[in-house]
């Protein structure tokens, strides 16, 4: 009985030694997989990023796009005409002090004060489309011109690459 | 549960056997209904559009039951719920029944019978009398009186049939719709419906109604995305609205005969402010290329022509009774004034002359006043601007931000949105301003007040 439970014993560590021994062979004849890596995807993929990061802000009760954010503009436009897969939901906002129905015209305004720079600029219009959030939707919860300041925005939301 | 009308001919029914009362109120009550808004003119009326209004005191005497039958109750429910509603009148004062020396109990309930003095020591104008010839008991007939006090003269009065427990809140408000008509010539807020917005989480809001008086409280939109600024439509099927979800902006439609909603979407992707006009067409912003402009909808809720277009933003749109008067925001000067379009010759002229941002203009039915909101050192308050006089009155002081006046169809209520409770709430004031009462519409912001009419079920 206890040469039965040895040899057990001697049979199961053989096994998983064996088997250990297998997996060390295969690893080491076969070379791992290197990643695939689509070039192509990952470019789109930084374009939209750098769409998607770049946020126009607006001073109160405005829509002009200030100079500083046309270069900004100017790169996003750049980068759809380079990959027109790429469409862009431009999404304006206002901050809390205005009243609800005159923000949302306020928020379109400012939407399509981007959209229009942007078409300006090359881009095509199928690949641009607007929405006006108003103040429904701040970036920023808070009262205050820290916030205010951070809420009077557009957002761009690529939404097909 | 059926309503027929006293006026000075009442004695000639309580004269008659108890079975053939309502008989005979049934032959009288066409006879009735013109004799009611008679006998008001002699007796006091109140001129609640003036701004020297008053005040009038009122006491309601206690109930009484018909000989030999118990009193179940309903009596003291109605009577707190006429009181509830009444609460809701700024130029009406309860006179407490701890003031009336001798007590509210009478020992009649009409004719000469009835003891004016205890409640003219009392300082009460007006004196409700309230009697169940059956009993208070289920499907129970009530005989509401108001007499003046100091003349003795009888007001107005309505016999109220059939009624159960759980109709005593709209006998109540059946009741002080008549009153305050009797005593104002318009009795339209307790037969108004406030329609308005609710939060249920984020980006979710939907479409509420309300009675006034917070009654009859029911959610008649639920869908995703975010809804704001209802409207109703003139003849009481309809409540529009504005959608906004992730990807766009939709007209709503709640049709009341369907119970059903539907979203229209329009090219440009805006929608914002709609509003009904006389006609039950709807006026709305749309942008069609370059500014959000005012557009006018045909009855299928289809694009028809632009109301006001300019280089500029147009929103917000609301009309007097005639359609003929269209005040609106535009941004056409710069920050957001309210203007006063005429529609009859287009002729368009800036109506708010101070403060560098005014908004959502609200027209009076009666075309007098346009109630607007001013954002202020203090925050956003409610303006109201006599077009006749051309002055204007602020009628909210805060705390907290005052927003989203709605004028009622009586051209004297206001309805308006305040956070002073830490939330966005919905309140009422009036055309003079005062203390501001508010709806209860449950948990949740509730914002975006418009008052609306449902008829009454034929």
């Amino acid at each position: 009985m206890k040469g039965l439970k040895n040899l057990g014993l001697v049979l199961a560590v053989s096994l998983v030694l064996g088997i250990g021994a297998g997996c060390a062979k295969k690893t080491t004849e076969v070379p791992a997989e290197a990643p695939v890596v689509d070039s192509a995807a990952t470019a789109v993929d930084m374009a939209a990023q750098t769409i998607t990061d770049g946020i126009v802000y607006f001073d109160f009760d405005k829509y002009d796009v200030k100079p500083e954010y046309r270069e900004m503009l100017r790169q996003k436009a750049e980068l759809m005409r380079q990959y027109p897969s790429i469409r862009v939901r431009i999404e304006g906002n206002c901050d809390e002090r205005g009243t609800q129905e005159y923000n949302l015209a306020l928020g379109e305004r400012r939407a399509r004060a981007a959209y229009e720079y942007m078409v300006m600029l090359g881009v095509n219009p199928s690949q641009l489309e607007m929405i006006s959030y108003g103040k429904e939707r701040p970036a920023v919860q808070g009262t205050g011109e820290q916030a205010w300041s951070m809420n009077r925005r557009d957002d761009f939301r690529v939404i097909a690459r | 549960m059926q309503t027929f009308a006293f006026a000075r001919a009442d004695r000639a029914c309580r004269a008659l056997p108890a079975a053939g009362f309502l008989a005979a109120c049934r032959a009288l009550c066409a006879l009735c209904v013109l004799l009611t808004a008679s006998p008001a003119s002699a007796v006091t009326m109140i001129d609640i559009h003036s701004p020297g209004q008053n005040i009038v005191n009122l006491a309601m005497a206690t109930p009484l039951t018909g000989p030999s039958q118990a009193a179940a109750g309903l009596g003291a429910e109605l009577h707190k719920a006429i009181e509830e509603d009444l609460s809701f009148l700024p130029f009406m004062r309860l006179t407490a029944p701890g003031a009336v020396l001798g007590g509210t109990t009478l020992n009649a309930w009409q004719g000469p019978e009835l003891d004016f003095r205890r409640f003219q020591i009392a300082g009460a104008d007006l004196l409700i009398t309230a009697y169940w010839p059956k009993g208070d008991g289920s499907k129970s007939t009530v005989e509401l009186r108001v007499f003046e006090t100091f003349s003795g003269s009888f007001v107005f009065g309505n016999a109220y049939a059939g009624i159960t427990r759980d109709e005593l809140s709209n006998v109540a408000d059946r009741f002080a719709a008549d009153l305050m008509e009797a005593l104002t010539g318009n009795g339209d807020f307790f037969r108004s419906t406030l329609a308005f917005a609710r939060s249920g989480g984020p980006k979710k809001r939907d479409i509420w109604l309300v009675r006034p008086t917070g009654k009859e409280l029911r959610q008649i939109t639920n869908i995703p995305g975010t809804a704001m600024s209802p409207a109703w439509s003139p003849d009481g099927r309809y409540v529009v609205f504005g959608h906004l979800d992730d990807s766009s902006h939709a007209l709503g439609v709640w049709d009341r005969l369907a119970n059903q909603v539907k979203l229209i979407r329009f090219p440009g992707n805006t929608v914002i402010g709609p509003c009904f006009m006389p006609d039950n067409k709807v006026a709305v912003s749309l942008s069609t290329g370059n500014y959000p402009d005012i557009f006018l909808l045909n009855h299928k809720f289809e694009r028809e022509r632009p109301l006001e277009a300019s280089g500029a933003i147009n929103v917000s749109p609301s009309f007097d009774a005639t359609g003929t008067k269209m005040a609106f925001t535009s941004s056409r000067l710069g920050g957001p004034q309210i203007f006063l379009k005429d529609l009859g010759t287009g002729a368009v002229r800036r109506i708010s002359m101070n403060g560098g941002y005014n908004t959502e203009a609200s027209f009076s039915p009666d075309g007098t006043l346009v109630a607007f909101t001013r954002l202020t050192d203090q925050g956003h308050r409610i303006f109201v601007l006599d077009l006749v006089t051309g002055q204007e009155r602020q009628v909210s002081f805060g705390p907290g931000r005052d927003e989203q006046p709605s004028f009622a169809p009586d051209s004297y209520f206001l309805a308006f949105t305040s956070d002073r409770s830490g939330q966005k709430q919905i309140y009422l004031t009036t055309r003079h301003g005062g203390d501001p009462k508010r709806v209860p519409t449950g948990t949740g912001d509730a914002t975006f007040p418009r008052w609306g009419k449902i008829p009454a079920q034929q």
